[in-house]
């Protein structure tokens, strides 16, 4: 078989409708909504400027807030998954933990579950009067630990962050573990035998091997954290009052009340920021790959 | 040819493609509640001509084993259980199922509002109805079934037509009647602390004071659900009618601002006030209003405004609470009157059902007055919106609303306060935690009414 072979490009043109009609005309489209006073009142659309985008930046709507939070909990989730990812991944691919297989399948599991019902297990577990969390601090004699999780708007979103990463940290883990293993066994005996400690191993072997799949795991974390809706909307509902709300809290609200072009705006705004960082991310990931060529 | 074959695949694959974009119109509301008002008289009138073809529908119905969707939030259904009851009892006779899917208070909304728009909402909805704000809620005549032809709209009582009808047609069903809400306190432990009932607000503070010195909640609040928290704000519609001429009518035609009331305002700082000082308890943002039950009956608060039903649903859980239960006026910023509540939720049949004669059936069946009857026995209300069944309101409820003026709350009377609702509810949750402070809060309600009249391009905002 001839692997070389190059196929005409009209053979391309099936996939490139496809992603056309499903992927960009809709997202054009949205893009030009944003533009609009579209809404679910009336059928006479008017195009009314920059106007959706000047009410999402301006201080008054409490839209920027929302655009910070969104920041706050991508930075937040994607450091904390990508280094306990990391931890977990380290520890558990050795052989000095017994029972690997077990570990690994328990940490993953919550990945399986479905955002709403860790959403709905965590408020229950977080009720300040019955939850299990504070009914378990007071057993053990640390009630002043005790807290209204998700009723202080620090506190809430620190909760939220740190579900999220509960929930998240699992698949993190096997992604790197899996990077993990296609590492050579015979660059370790090799800086063992240079009498190489296991940090040093790590460092100068582990990590710059790793590189590709960190980066990966961050477009990954980064993309899921700007889209961030079920796990808020579920838990805290973007409360209290508006501590936990996120941009895709305001675009569902927005389109609930049937103002569907400030809905596209803030998700044009949302795309711009996936998109932007995505590219960066990606480009930086192939200078890296090109360097490593050409060393 | 492989290429000439391959072209006009791809050309059929996109022409299919393409032809299955369709666009939604959006459609127009324009609808009043005057009119909706006026044409429901009409609505009755043909129904009633219908009367006996309508009737026999249920009779007729065979038994079969389809299952319709029931979409509701948790205030929708009664905690007794008793539509599930009856849905069983229906499941009996017509073998068809109702399958009750339950959304928490805070969500429904919105949610309903997506799901009509996606075109994937339940076939039959429970959805608050009053006219000013059903068409913007959930447009019946674009979703919902014309049920004017039932049999059951001419025993329906007329005051509540116009919250289901639009232009003349009759698009659901209302079972609750009409309900107030007051402060339910306990009378053991105002007796035990020798509080008397307050007239002011200053009194009610004190009260309040001497309350929570004592180690029991003063108020029972539960943010969770997203809507108690905002009563106080607008059903003391009744006081401001009584303070602003044609308070209502101005605020309609866009000739007031909410922010001309500014004991709306004073209402938001005295609650602030009360929730700082710990009258409401410590974890209120958590509570949910169902909570409220076992609070009071298990002697933990001593207070909480709630609908007249509060008191049955605490003697049923609670027997030994019996009599020691009374209500007063909450005075915010002094109110001494009553707001009433006309309207209530009401169930619409979704026009997009595959299952359109089962839900009729279990409407028709739900409207037998046996049924009626079970309804309002199974607790929950304390009166239905029909005529031919007596309502169970206590004696001492009566009397209170006998001895204050009275007033129409103002989610019924003003437009683009219920749509805004939940947002109010969000805004106060953030002035409990002190991020919003009580005048953003007050000040939000206008602006969101703005956008709303914008947004439906209301002619009182043209102007």
């Amino acid at each position: 078989m001839n692997l070389n072979k190059r196929y005409p490009s009209y053979m391309a043109a099936g996939a490139f409708v496809l992603f056309a009609v499903l992927v960009f005309f809709p997202g054009i489209l949205g893009i030009f909504y944003s533009f609009t006073n579209w809404n679910s009142y009336s059928s006479d659309i008017r195009f009314v400027g920059m106007k959706n985008y000047a009410k999402a930046f301006s201080n008054t709507e409490g839209y920027t807030g929302y655009i910070i939070n969104t920041l706050l909990f991508t930075l937040f989730t994607t450091l904390l998954k990508t280094i306990l990812g990391i931890l977990l991944a380290l520890l558990f691919n050795g052989t000095w933990v017994r029972g690997n297989h077990v570990h690994r399948m328990i940490i993953f599991s919550p990945q399986v579950m479905s955002y709403l019902i860790v959403g709905l297990v965590f408020k229950s577990l977080l009720n300040p009067s019955h939850g299990f969390v504070n009914v378990f601090l007071k057993w053990c004699g640390l009630g002043f630990l005790a807290q209204s999780w998700l009723s202080k708007p620090g506190l809430a979103f620190a909760s939220v962050v740190l579900v999220d990463t509960w929930k998240g940290v699992g698949y993190i883990m096997m992604v790197v573990l899996a990077g993990l293993q296609v590492i050579s066994t015979s660059y370790y005996e090799a800086a063992s035998m240079d009498g190489a400690s296991f940090w040093q191993q790590t460092r100068y072997i582990t990590m710059p091997l790793l590189a590709p799949v960190l980066i990966n795991v961050t477009v990954l974390n980064l993309t899921y954290g700007f889209r961030v809706f079920d796990i808020i909307y579920s838990l805290t509902h973007g409360g209290p009052g508006h501590a936990t709300e996120v941009l895709n809290t305001a675009v569902y609200a927005e389109f609930a009340k049937g103002n569907y072009a400030m809905g596209t705006a803030l998700s044009s705004i949302l795309f711009v920021f996936v998109m932007s960082i995505s590219y960066f991310l990606l480009k930086a990931m192939d200078v890296k790959e090109e360097a490593d060529e050409n060393a | 040819m492989k290429r000439v074959i391959l072209k006009a695949t791809g050309i059929l694959v996109l022409a299919a493609m393409l032809t299955g974009c369709g666009t939604t119109a959006a459609t127009d509301t324009a609808a009043t509640s005057a009119a909706a008002a006026e044409n429901a008289t009409s609505a009755v009138a043909a129904a009633t001509s219908q009367a006996a073809e309508a009737a026999s529908t249920a009779e007729a119905a065979k038994k079969s084993n389809v299952t319709i969707t029931f979409g509701t939030h948790q205030s929708g259904l009664p905690t007794s259980g008793v539509v599930q009851d009856l849905a069983a009892d229906f499941e009996k006779e017509t073998g068809i199922k109702v399958d009750f899917q339950v959304t928490p208070d805070d969500q429904w909304r919105d949610l309903l509002k997506t799901k009509l728009d996606s075109g994937e909402a339940y076939d039959i909805m429970c959805v608050d109805a009053d006219p000013l704000s059903l068409v913007s809620r959930i447009n019946p005549e674009q979703n919902c079934v014309d049920l004017s032809d039932q049999e059951w709209v001419s025993r329906m009582d007329p005051l509540v037509l116009p919250d289901v009808t639009v232009n003349g047609k009759v698009y659901g069903v209302q079972f609750p009647g009409t309900r107030i809400s007051a402060c339910v306190y306990n009378k053991d432990i105002y007796q035990k602390l020798g509080l008397s009932v307050p007239k002011t607000y200053k009194d009610f503070k004190a009260n309040c004071q001497k309350i929570l010195d004592s180690g029991i909640t003063p108020m029972y609040e539960g943010c969770q659900n997203g809507w108690h928290q905002v009563l106080p704000v607008f059903e003391t519609g009744s006081y401001y009618s009584l303070l602003y001429d044609n308070l209502y009518e101005k605020l309609n035609k866009n000739e007031m601002h909410i922010t001309d009331i500014k004991e709306m305002k004073e209402i938001l700082e005295e609650m602030k006030e009360c929730a700082d000082a710990g009258y409401f308890g410590q974890d209120f943002l958590s509570q949910t209003v169902e909570g409220g039950v076992d609070a009071f009956g298990t002697g933990e608060a001593a207070m909480m405004y709630q609908s007249m039903d509060f008191i049955d649903q605490v003697e049923e859980a609670y027997p030994d609470m019996k009599g020691k239960m009374g209500i007063f006026c909450l005075p915010w910023a002094d109110n001494q009157s009553v707001s009433v509540n006309p309207t209530n939720n009401a169930y619409f049949i979704n026009k997009n059902s595959k299952y359109i004669d089962e839900c009729k059936q279990f409407l028709n069946f739900l409207a037998r007055p046996e049924n009626l009857q079970k309804r309002l026995d199974g607790g929950g209300i304390t009166s239905v919106c029909w005529p031919e069944i007596p309502s169970k309101e206590r004696p001492e409820v009566q009397e209170y609303m006998k001895s204050l003026p009275q007033g129409l709350v103002m989610q019924v009377g003003v437009s683009y306060i219920d749509p805004q609702w939940m947002d109010v509810g969000k805004d106060i949750d953030a002035m409990y935690s002190g991020t919003m402070t009580p005048d953003e809060v007050f000040q939000n309600i206008e602006k969101r009414r703005n956008e709303q009249a914008e947004l439906q391009n209301d002619p009182a905002w043209a102007k």
